[in-house]
C-alpha cells in the first residue's frame, strides 16, 4: 500500500516538478522575484491566495496544472517542508452579522431592556422606552458588555435583579457557567461572580423571596437550586432530577414566590444515558412543582397534549400579579399564557400571535408587572418585541427595537458544529 | 437549515427543518445527505435515536424513519449523549458511535441497515481493545466521526490524536488495517471534534488539524506522516473552524465555525485532483 502511496506521490512531485520549472523560467523574466531562488527548494509548499474569481465561473474548468501555474506566477512561496500548505481565503463565508437574540430581561426601575446576543457573543442594553423608526435600520444600545474579558459565549438565558441591577447570563456550552455582571457592566468587563453549571444549561432565574437561583439543566434533565450569589464550584442546595419529575429535555423555568410554585418547560426528549436504548420522544410539557421539592419529586401538576400548542418553547416569564405563566413559544411564533392553575391537556388562556405581532421565533420573554408591558425576544428578526399585559391575539407590538433593517430575517445561527451537503439540491446543511 | 450553495454573508436559509414533530434535539455534532436515496440522516442524540427525513423536508415534518429502542443498544453520556453518526451511501448502512455499560474507553460502533426503521438491533458491532477505541472520555465526551471509503472498503474512525482505518465491514474486536497517529499528521487530541470525509476517486482524506487547520492525507498513508496538504484556516480567517465537508463537482471544502457561527467555503482543487 505504502508503495502505491508513494507512486503517487512520485507522480505528482513529477507534476510540482513541471511546475516549478516552468515557476523557475518565469523566474529569469522576473528579477524582482528572483530573491525566491534564495531558498534553494526544488519543491513547492505553500500556495498563496488565488486571483478572485466569480462565483459564477466554474472553477472546476481549471485543472489542478493551471492552477498551479496560475499561483506561481502570482504568489507563490517556497520552502523546504513535507507539507503543501494552500493559503487561498475562503471564496465565501456565510455569516449573520447582526445580533441574534435569545434572550430578554425588562429592568423597570433603571427603564432599561437587556437583550442577549447569542450570534455576536454580547449583551445589548436599550432605553426601555426605544422605539426604532421605520426610516432607520437599528437602535443603538446605551451600552453593550462584549470582548473575550467578559467570557461570554453561547449565552441564553437572562435574569435582571432589580434591587440593585445585576445581570445574569447563562454561558450554556463551552463555559458552562452563570455569569453575573455588575450594574451598568459595559464593554470588555469580566463578571463580578462566576456559578459554574453542568452542561446545557439554559434558563436562570431567582425566588427573590427565599434568595436562590433556579439554573434549568436540558440534559441529563434537572433543575438546579442555589443559594443566590452562589459563586465557583458551590453545590446546589437543591437538585430535582429523576424518573418521577417528569423532566425531559428541560429547558424554561418560572417561579412564582407568592404561590410556593416552580414551572418547568419540558421539550420531552427523554433518555437516561445510563441505560442504552432507553430514549423516548414524548409530547412537551410544563410541569409544575412545590418551591420545597427536591430529588425525585413528581409534579404538582402537567400541562400536556396538543391543545397546549407547546413547541419548542424558549424561556418563561410568570406574572406575580395573576400567577399566569408566560410562554415564550419559538417555533409555535407565538406567546402562550396558562393560568397558574392549568394542568392537562388544556388549551392556553391567551395566544398572541399573527402577523401583526411581527413575532418570529420568540426564545425570551420577561413581564414588566410595572408598566404592564410583556418584553419578548425574536430569534427570527433580531429585534426584540413588547405588548400590553392585555394584549391577545394578532396584536401589534407596542415598541419594537430593532437590531436589524425591517423585513430582516435571521440566519439562526446557533453553533453549527458541522455541515453535509446536499448535492441535488446544490445547498449546505447545518445543525444547529 | 439548509442555505444555497452560493449563499453569502447575511443570506437567509432556503429551508429550516424544526419543531416538535421533527423529533430533533439538540447537540446535533453530524449529520449526513445520502445523495442515492436523496435523504437526511441526522442522530437525535438525548434520545439514543437516528432519524432520517426526505431530502428536501421543510418546516415541521416528521421523519420517515426513526431508529430507536433497547434493542439498538444506543448509548449515550451524560455530556455529549450519542451526538456523532455517519453514512455510507454506496453500501447503505448508518454507523454511530455508542457508549457501553463498561464505562469510559469502552465505546463501540454500531452499524445499522440505512432503512433500518424502529427498534432494530445492530447488524454488526466493532469495539474491543484490539480496535484501539479510546472513547468515551471519562467525562463523557471524545465520541468518533467516522467515513467509509467504498472504493476501498475502508471505514476511518477517528480517534483522539490519531485515524483508525477497518475494513468497512469490519466487526467485533479487530485490530485497524492502518494507524494514522504522530507528531508529524498533525492530528491533534482534540480532533474527535472535526468531521472526517474520504474523497473515494483518490483517496485524500480530510479532517481538521492543529492549529485551527484542515489537512489532507492519504488513505494509504500509515503511521507517523505529515499531512499531503494544509489549509491554515484559522491564520487565513482568524477563526478557528471545524468541518468539513466536500463538495467535489465544485472542487470544495466546507467548513464550519461553531465558535463563530460562520460557514467557509474553499475551493481546493489541489484535493479532488490530485491523482
Amino acid at each position: 500500500m505504502r508503495a502505491k502511496s508513494a507512486g503517487r506521490s512520485a507522480i505528482f512531485a513529477g507534476i510540482l516538478a513541471i511546475a516549478f520549472g516552468v515557476f523557475s523560467w518565469s523566474l529569469l523574466t522576473t528579477p524582482d522575484l528572483s530573491v525566491r531562488q534564495s531558498t534553494g527548494s526544488a519543491r513547492l509548499v505553500s500556495i498563496e491566495q488565488l486571483p478572485d474569481y466569480a462565483d459564477v465561473c466554474a472553477p472546476e474548468e481549471m485543472s489542478a496544472i493551471a492552477a498551479l501555474h496560475a499561483e506561481f506566477e502570482h504568489n507563490t512561496s517556497v520552502y523546504a517542508a513535507d507539507t503543501v500548505e494552500v493559503n487561498r481565503p475562503p471564496v465565501r463565508t456565510i455569516r449573520d452579522t447582526y445580533p441574534i437574540y435569545s434572550s430578554v430581561a425588562v429592568d423597570p426601575v433603571r427603564n432599561e431592556v437587556v437583550l442577549q446576543d447569542t450570534n455576536l457573543f454580547s449583551i445589548k442594553v436599550f432605553n426601555r422606552l426605544e422605539n426604532t423608526p421605520a426610516n432607520v435600520d437599528a437602535s443603538t444600545p446605551k451600552r453593550v458588555i462584549i470582548g473575550p474579558d467578559t467570557k461570554n459565549e453561547y449565552n441564553n438565558g437572562l435574569y435582571v435583579d432589580l434591587a440593585n441591577g445585576e445581570t445574569y447570563s447563562v454561558a450554556m456550552d463551552t463555559a458552562d457557567a452563570i455569569f453575573t455582571f455588575r450594574a451598568g457592566a459595559e464593554g470588555n468587563t469580566e463578571p463580578m461572580r462566576v456559578l459554574d453549571i453542568p452542561h446545557r444549561g439554559f434558563q436562570v432565574t431567582i425566588d427573590e423571596e427565599r434568595q436562590e437561583l433556579y439554573s434549568t439543566n436540558q440534559y441529563p434533565p434537572r433543575l438546579l437550586v442555589f443559594r443566590k450569589g452562589a459563586s465557583g464550584n458551590e453545590k446546589p442546595l437543591r437538585v430535582i432530577e429523576g424518573q418521577r419529575t417528569g423532566l425531559a429535555d428541560v429547558h424554561g423555568v418560572a417561579v412564582d414566590s407568592q404561590r410556593k410554585l416552580v414551572f418547568v418547560g419540558n421539550w420531552g426528549n427523554s433518555s437516561n444515558y445510563k441505560v442504552a436504548g432507553s430514549g423516548k420522544h414524548l409530547p412537551p410539557s410544563i410541569t409544575i412543582y412545590s418551591t420545597d421539592a427536591n430529588g425525585d419529586a413528581a409534579p404538582l401538576r402537567t400541562i400536556q397534549g396538543p391543545k397546549t400548542q407547546l413547541n419548542w418553547m424558549g424561556a418563561f416569564s410568570l406574572d406575580p400579579e395573576t400567577g399566569n405563566l408566560w410562554v415564550a413559544n419559538d417555533v409555535g411564533n407565538s406567546i402562550l399564557v396558562f393560568r397558574g392553575t392549568d394542568n392537562g391537556d388544556v388549551a392556553p388562556m391567551k395566544v398572541i400571535k399573527g402577523e401583526t405581532t411581527r413575532l418570529d421565533h420568540p426564545a425570551g420573554i420577561s413581564i414588566d408587572t410595572k408598566n404592564k408591558e410583556v418584553w419578548v425576544s425574536n430569534m427570527g428578526n433580531s429585534s426584540a418585541t413588547a405588548y400590553s399585559l392585555t394584549a391577545a391575539g394578532n396584536a401589534a407590538p407596542i415598541r419594537t427595537i430593532r437590531s436589524a433593517p425591517v423585513g430582516w430575517k435571521s440566519l439562526k445561527f446557533g453553533k453549527p458544529q458541522v455541515v453535509a451537503y446536499d448535492s441535488k439540491r446544490e445547498e449546505y446543511l447545518v445543525p444547529n | 437549515m439548509a442555505y444555497a450553495r452560493l449563499a453569502k454573508e447575511n443570506t437567509v436559509p432556503v429551508r429550516i427543518l424544526e419543531g416538535q414533530k421533527t423529533l430533533i434535539s439538540r447537540t446535533m455534532h453530524s449529520m449526513e445527505y445520502d445523495a442515492v436515496r436523496d435523504e437526511l440522516v441526522v442522530n437525535s442524540p438525548l434520545v439514543q435515536s437516528i432519524l432520517t427525513f426526505k431530502g428536501g423536508s421543510n418546516g415541521e415534518v416528521p421523519p420517515v424513519r426513526v431508529i430507536q429502542g433497547p434493542k439498538t443498544q444506543i448509548q449515550g453520556t451524560d455530556y455529549d449523549g450519542n451526538d456523532k453518526m455517519a453514512i455510507d451511501p454506496v453500501n447503505g448502512e448508518i454507523f454511530i458511535g455508542s457508549a457501553t455499560s463498561a464505562g469510559p474507553g469502552k465505546g463501540v460502533v454500531l452499524v445499522f441497515d440505512r432503512m433500518a426503521n424502529g427498534d432494530v438491533a445492530p447488524k454488526r458491532i466493532l469495539g474491543g481493545p484490539k480496535t484501539q477505541f479510546d472513547f468515551p472520555t471519562p467525562k463523557g465526551q471524545g465520541f468518533p466521526h467516522m467515513t467509509v471509503d467504498p472504493v476501498r472498503n475502508l471505514l476511518i474512525v477517528s480517534t483522539r490524536g490519531g485515524l483508525l482505518i477497518f475494513d468497512r465491514a469490519a466487526s467485533g474486536d479487530v485490530s485497524p488495517k492502518r494507524v494514522i497517529k504522530g507528531p508529524k499528521t498533525l492530528l491533534t487530541a482534540g480532533n474527535g471534534g472535526g468531521l472526517i470525509k474520504v474523497y473515494s476517486p483518490n483517496g485524500m482524506i480530510v479532517s481538521s488539524c492543529t492549529e485551527g487547520s484542515i489537512c489532507a492525507w492519504h488513505i494509504d498513508d500509515v503511521g507517523d506522516v505529515a499531512p499531503r496538504f494544509k489549509i491554515p484556516v484559522q491564520k487565513l480567517t482568524g477563526v478557528n473552524f471545524s468541518g468539513p465537508t466536500l463538495n467535489p463537482l465544485h472542487k470544495e471544502v466546507i467548513v464550519t465555525s461553531s465558535s463563530r457561527n460562520v460557514i467557509a467555503t474553499f475551493y481546493w482543487p489541489e484535493i479532488f485532483e490530485t491523482p
